[in-house]
């Protein structure tokens, strides 16, 4: 398998080369999501399938869909001119600087297991099997909190772009297709498909690869592709229910931490409680990171009334 | 056993630089779409040859890729249509007048 790790790396490297120093917008995106596709692919062969799955969801799914929407609305506003291949000698320098220090950190990365024996010592306590999860969700409970808040944080960030302010209209464009159509068919036929794997692997994720992020990415591309086929309205803020869909996640991450603090501190769930308490926070921040994803990948509201 | 499928994976490997090649020539944003759509149907069945070769989780990353690489595809024709919201299928009744058929600058 070496040849196959070294082609691999090596078409990693021609995809990265072509995305960022090929000319053409539209070829930089497509060579994007070829990127995100082999670098999952590395993600499995490393021995993460959970960082693969987060992969292969995101960096080929959802961010293809936004980046290729960005350059059809580029290209309509006649804003698609090539690139130029002149060189910015500051951000090349700065990129550099970082790529060596990523090489230089990679190359002093003392040998051994890492942090896996500690993890799995105090594994039984955690409540869940899959170390990854235990360390998401229970030892570093508050990088993941902070997580889901940035990403509704740059949600809030999109309704400013809302046409003429209408934050609470329906997100994104109104979206229509031939009704018989190959989309409208396609729309009806993925998404129950989507439901069931993205349920699946927030369910698998407490003892196998799979969790909050990567089920609520599968689900969110199921309510796009809905949307995008023009089977159903995207949601507006105006409904309450939508926008407690939103905090609920992280809402009751906050309230199950400070829950913690009647049993010796902030997010320190009690071994006996934790399975409970760690299943019920991937469940509904599964929903909020579904609804938050989907909506910053329809856009702000571009008027066409509320729902 | 083991032998084959690597063998195999290397052969998919290079069906998927070939696909890598036909991105980066075009001609048409179509054909670089739909080149896309190869890496990721390549991409799905690499998984499934190392999920074969004991990689037991490459099997649910092989679903969750065959599921949104499509999506890319969806994106790409709703990117394409006149208003960037509709369906070229129902505003073209000429396949040549799609948008994705044009070449790149």
């Amino acid at each position: 398998m070496a040849v196959f790790d070294l082609a691999l790396c090596t078409l990693i490297l021609l995809a990265a080369l072509a995305a960022v120093a090929g000319p053409g917008l539209f070829r930089a995106v497509v060579f994007f999501v070829v990127y995100g596709v082999l670098i999952a692919l590395a993600w499995v062969r490393l021995g993460a399938p959970d960082v693969a799955l987060a992969e292969a969801a995101i960096g080929a799914g959802l961010t293809g869909v936004l980046l290729l929407g960005a350059v059809g609305r580029l290209s309509r506003a006649g804003a698609d001119e090539p690139l130029t291949s002149r060189i910015d000698w500051p951000v090349a320098l700065a990129a550099g600087l970082v790529g060596a220090m990523l090489v230089w950190a990679v190359l002093s990365l003392a040998p051994g297991p890492g942090l896996a024996p500690a993890v799995a010592e105090i594994l039984p306590q955690t409540g869940v099997e899959n170390p990854v999860t235990a360390v998401l969700l229970n030892l570093r409970a508050w990088d993941t909190l902070l997580e889901s808040v940035v990403l509704l944080a740059a949600l809030i960030g999109l309704w400013p772009l809302a046409r003429g302010g209408a934050w609470q209209a329906a997100a994104g464009p109104v979206h229509h297709a031939l009704p018989d159509g190959v989309l409208a068919g396609f729309g009806r036929l993925l998404p129950p498909v989507a439901l069931l794997v993205g349920v699946y692997l927030v369910w698998a994720g407490a003892y196998q690869p799979g969790g909050a992020f990567q089920g609520g990415t599968v689900l969110a591309a199921a309510g796009v592709l809905c949307v995008m086929a023009g089977l159903v309205r995207a949601p507006g803020m105006a409904a309450p229910l939508w926008r407690l869909a939103l905090v609920a996640g992280p809402g009751l991450f906050l309230a199950l931490g400070v829950a913690g603090m009647a049993f010796g501190g902030f997010l320190l769930f009690p071994t006996a409680l934790a399975k409970g308490m760690i299943l019920a926070i991937e469940m509904v921040l599964t929903l909020s990171i579904a609804v938050t994803l989907a909506l910053m990948v329809l856009g702000p509201p571009e008027g066409g009334g509320a729902q | 056993m083991s032998t084959w499928l690597a063998v195999l994976a290397v052969g998919l490997l290079g069906s998927l630089a070939a696909a890598l090649w036909r991105v980066w020539h075009g001609p048409g944003q179509a054909d670089r779409m739909m080149a896309a759509q190869l890496v990721g149907t390549a991409g799905v069945g690499l998984l499934l040859i190392l999920w074969a070769m004991g990689e037991r989780a490459a099997l649910d990353v092989a679903l969750v890729l065959a599921l949104l690489a499509a999506l890319a595809a969806v994106g790409f024709v709703k990117a394409s249509s006149v208003d960037g919201a509709g369906d070229p299928e129902e505003e073209a009744p000429d396949p040549s007048m799609i948008k994705g058929r044009r070449h790149d600058p």
